[in-house]
């Protein structure tokens, strides 16, 4: 039986600020869902959950090679955020070339008149009957940044979890379940679809806030109970 | 860097582009992603079809699922127990995910079609025959190549030697190459090929949801006849960004140490982050340059 000191504490935190991490992460996350997969929104053409776990798990192998040579959590962390912007940044790139080549329709957001970061005009470039296709600038940005916090927040978990009980399956496989948990109430949160940080959707993160603070800190204290114990 | 990792890099970046073609043509043949909701409303709007109709669930979980079981499979018939040698233990350990794939296919697009009976929609046995095998055919090259791509990095006599075992490694690149397909080349596949009939250059209007294209080049349109269109775009695309993400992500820890130049690694992603925001920018304007603005747009804002 393990015993509740300072630093299962420490670990308990360091999943939290993971989880939250995560949860604010997939916000930024440009999906538009099934209708994207028509180039009928804005976004990538699948679900938040799925391209925030793809993303954040790619950080994950990342992070389990750097662990297996350092013991520098900075390192760790950001070695995981880095593996998760690249699938992000690849992922966004070529959906980008279906839409352009395959399809033929510009990236555009359709949430705003002007894209915050290179003032474009978008309306003019929305296809008839849609809400906009692709992913423009402001979108690809903000889901190069939510590739980042997902990544960084699974890495803190797998470290955390690996500190307890140094077996990297076991401590993998419950970064990735905490991971897929706050993934989900983010998604619940901005019901299925969103732009980027542009959308008015992304005002509700501190909803999601709170309610991945409470999810994390239950499963935290019983993955490093159950690890502890193990 | 020595040339052996550079050559076992090499070759996880052409299993992972195999790899990522092959499962964006599974779901194609099999509709499985977003677009099927396409095919399931079809039917319910007037436009009974023969594609196949298998949303079994979000590609990353089944692939997840499917590269698991093969791991699994393969992690112990390699074991002591049985001691079989590697390429053949992966190869079983596809075939039982292929099994897998299999059974799930024909109970879904069985259990699907026969709920839409009400519209008129039927279970073809001929469809359900020669679609399931291509089905399974493309699942299995799917998950021979990730379990292969796992393998090679963590085979005990190999130089990349990651700490996760064999099955949640495949597990969790099977997740990514869901995410994957289900993000790109589907795209081509619901966006382009189900709604053929209309003008290139547009997205899919809501007004016209469910309208799918029903009938081929000679006779019914089949989801082989949906694998051969996309097989020329979509297919490749998401094996190039499955390759890429393989090679890019495993390239700068080859390169650099991780153990004595981790923030080297660290400082090559950042840069490798940096250059697709960039290239993603050149890629809009050009876009937008070459397209110019829609016709119909009767707004007060200048393109």
């Amino acid at each position: 039986m393990s015993t509740f000191d300072a630093s299962t504490l420490i670990y308990i935190i360091q999943i939290v600020i993971g989880g939250l991490l995560v949860g604010i992460g997939v916000h930024f996350v440009p999906v538009g869902g099934a209708p994207a997969a028509m180039a009928q929104a804005t976004g990538v053409g699948t679900g938040t959950v799925q391209l925030a776990t793809g993303s954040g798990l790619t950080g994950l192998i990342s992070a389990g090679l750097m662990m297996s040579v350092t013991d520098n959590i900075l390192l760790i962390v950001l070695s995981g955020a880095v593996g998760a912007m690249i699938m992000m940044d690849v992922t966004m790139i070529v959906g980008n070339w279906v839409y352009i080549y395959g399809v033929g329709v510009p990236p555009v957001a359709a949430k705003v008149d002007y894209d915050p970061i290179t003032k474009d005009p978008q309306p003019p470039y929305i296809g008839p009957g849609t809400v906009g296709h692709g992913v423009p600038t402001v979108s690809y940005v903000s889901g190069t940044i939510g590739g980042l916090m997902g990544g960084a927040g699974g890495s803190l978990i797998y470290y955390a979890l690996m500190n307890i009980n140094g077996v990297s399956g076991l401590s993998a496989f419950f970064a990735i379940g905490i991971f897929v948990v706050n993934a989900v109430i983010a998604s619940y949160n901005i019901q299925g679809t969103i732009e980027g940080f542009h959308d008015p959707k992304f005002k509700r993160i501190p909803r999601a806030v709170q309610a991945c603070f409470i999810a994390t800190l239950i499963i935290g204290i019983f993955a490093v109970l159950i690890h502890g114990g193990a | 860097m020595d040339m052996v990792s550079m050559g076992l890099l090499a070759a996880m970046g052409a299993l992972a582009t195999i790899a990522g073609a092959s499962e964006d043509l599974e779901s194609d043949v099999g509709s499985q992603s977003n677009p099927n909701s396409q095919v399931q409303l079809a039917a319910q709007v007037g436009h009974t079809h023969r594609i196949y109709n298998k949303a079994i669930s979000g590609e990353p979980p089944s692939n997840a699922l499917y590269a698991a079981l093969a791991a699994v499979t393969a992690s112990v018939l390699m074991s002591d127990a049985y001691g079989m040698n590697a390429f053949f233990s992966i190869a079983v350990g596809s075939l039982v995910a292929a099994v897998f794939n299999g059974i799930l296919s024909m109970t879904s697009y069985m259990g699907r079609n026969t709920s839409q009976a009400r519209f008129n929609q039927y279970v073809y046995l001929d469809v359900l025959r020669s679609h399931t095998t291509t089905i399974m055919a493309h699942a299995y090259i799917t998950a021979f190549c990730v379990v292969a791509i796992s393998y090679i990095m963590t085979a005990p006599w190999l130089p990349i030697q990651h700490p996760f075992p064999l099955p949640v490694i495949a597990f969790t690149w099977g997740i990514a190459l869901g995410a994957i397909g289900s993000s790109t080349g589907d795209v081509h596949y619901g966006a382009e090929r189900e709604f053929q009939q209309y003008p290139f250059g547009a997205g899919l209007n809501a007004a016209n949801s469910g309208d799918i294209v029903t009938k081929g080049e000679a006779g019914l349109r089949s989801s082989i006849d949906n694998a051969w269109f996309c097989a020329k775009f979509g297919g490749p695309v998401t094996g190039l960004a499955f390759g890429l993400i393989v090679f890019l992500d495993n390239w700068r820890t080859t390169i650099f140490d991780p153990a004595t130049q981790g923030w080297y690694a660290i400082a090559t992603g950042v840069l490798i982050v940096v250059l697709l925001n960039v290239y993603n920018r050149i890629l809009e304007v050009r876009s937008k340059k070459r397209y110019g603005p829609y016709p119909e747009y009767a707004g007060d804002i200048k393109a």
